[in-house]
């Protein structure tokens, strides 16, 4: 348990040392996320409609988009170079290494989104830091539930020439509970309700969580192999 | 590795891609601290049974054990008694060569693994470029950490695909050099190359793999090596024809 534990922390920390001399991952991601954002911002009149409505979606798509930069990035990172075959070749549980480029995802987008909100908040004119509690556990909720399908999409994606492409084809569909859940919670978060009245949706986006994870844990094995 | 005759036992193998044989029937085994030199054109196979043999893909059938596990269960302590070098390098080009080799020591879950990572820089002579980016480095550098990586957790069994690739007279010769030591160091070692001088001189069995099986397998001190050399010439020929390459 121990070695298995270390090996993922190995990985993290590969990916956190790479990102730190490159700068690539998380610059992206951000100036992405900002861009559409913006892009919305001065397609939408917010004197005509109320900002917390349209927003959680604008949000999240911002999430989304740039996640999945992050997450193509994220597996094109051990292809290169054969780096992938040398983890292959090393004495660790594939899930080992899921679990690995899972944390580093979920730590990276995390990271993007903390930058992002108070822009949202600027931008839109909304007041999160009273919501601020609730917001980053739906926040979480989300993310996780992005990075935990995307990781593994993304490692399968990752063999094929049309990769860019495959990956929000193959990853967007599936996402659809995830999504429908976060945004509707992010909304009534704004709305001022309570995190405890929307057990709903909150059961909803945790259990796809736990299905992606386990599935990933199920698949992992398959799709590494060549 | 527990004492084990051979360190490495094929039998019957083969592996299918669709109607292409990559691999069709091979069998052979070699002893623990024998050096095999696999010949053979492009396209015959050779890399795919490297790939076989250390776990990375599966064979269509047949069986190969490699320091006693069965390469197809794909068991975690196979992985700790091989080491592999192959085309492609296996390293992160953002890394330096101490951060490199420290995650893969990590990885397989060896003690202080910044000094074994020093350790086994120094011994491919780069300890003055551990701290460069290997994005940085030439062919002969990055196959050299490539054999560190490979060296890292002191495997008994090293399979080698094709590490004279690209490599210039120099940096073949040291690489020629730290393969002397590895051998020398009682290590089973599986070398595909094309470099017949390179390839004879530091083996003790010879083989020669054509359209996925072995045309030939004999021990190096049987093989009139001029006479092994026009046979594998005439082999790449043959399967240049074959594949419609004009000479």
């Amino acid at each position: 348990m121990n070695l298995y534990l270390n090996q993922i922390a190995a990985i993290v920390w590969k990916d956190f040392v790479t990102e730190l001399k490159t700068r690539e991952l998380l610059s992206a991601m951000f100036i992405f996320a900002l861009l559409v954002i913006l892009i919305f911002i001065f397609s939408i009149n917010l004197s005509i409609v109320k900002a917390s409505e349209v927003g959680p979606g604008i949000l999240w798509v911002a999430f989304l988009f740039a996640g999945t930069i992050g997450l193509n990035r994220s597996f094109m990172l051990e292809k290169e170079n054969g780096c992938l075959m040398g983890l292959m070749l090393v004495p660790a549980d594939r899930t080992a290494i899921y679990f690995g480029k899972l944390i580093s995802n979920l730590i990276f987008l995390s990271i993007m989104e903390l930058f992002i909100l108070p822009l949202f908040m600027i931008f839109f004119n909304i007041d999160l830091l009273s919501h601020l509690g609730p917001l980053l556990v739906v926040v979480f909720l989300g993310t996780l539930g992005f990075c935990a399908l995307g990781t593994l999409l993304s490692s399968l994606s990752s063999n094929l020439k049309t990769r860019e492409i495959m990956l929000p084809i193959l990853l967007y569909p599936l996402l659809i509970p995830i999504i429908i859940g976060a945004v509707r919670m992010t909304g009534q978060i704004l709305d001022g309700t309570e995190l405890f009245d929307m057990m709903k949706w909150i059961g909803l986006t945790a259990s796809f969580d736990i299905i992606y994870i386990g599935v990933s844990i199920m698949t992992i094995d398959h799709i590494l192999e060549e | 590795m527990e004492s084990l005759e051979n360190a490495i036992e094929v039998r019957h193998l083969r592996k299918a891609f669709g109607t292409l044989k990559a691999v069709d029937g091979i069998d052979f085994e070699l002893k623990q601290g024998e050096f095999l030199t696999v010949f053979g054109p492009n396209g015959a196979g050779k890399t795919t049974l490297i790939k076989i043999l250390s776990g990375l893909t599966q064979p269509s059938s047949g069986t190969a054990k490699v320091a006693g596990f069965d390469v197809a269960e794909g068991h975690p302590e196979m992985r700790k008694e091989i080491g592999v070098i192959s085309h492609s390098t296996a390293l992160y080009a953002d890394l330096t060569p101490l951060e490199n080799l420290m995650f893969f020591a990590r990885m397989h879950g060896l003690e202080q693994p910044e000094d074994k990572a020093l350790k086994v820089i120094g011994e491919v002579g780069l300890s003055p470029r551990r701290n460069d980016r290997v994005r940085t480095f030439s062919r002969g550098m990055l196959q050299r950490l490539s054999i560190a990586r490979a060296i890292l957790h002191d495997p008994a069994i090293l399979f080698l695909d094709e590490p004279f690739t690209g490599l210039d007279l120099h940096a073949a010769n040291v690489l020629k050099e730290h393969l002397q030591r590895l051998h020398d160091s009682s290590r089973t070692i599986l070398m595909t190359t094309h470099d017949i001088s390179c390839g004879l001189e530091m083996c003790d069995k010879v083989a020669l793999q054509v359209q996925g099986k072995f045309a030939f397998l004999e021990n190096i001190s049987d093989v009139d090596k001029d006479r092994f050399e026009s046979m594998y010439f005439d082999a790449v020929r043959d399967n240049q024809f074959a594949m419609g390459i004009s000479l």
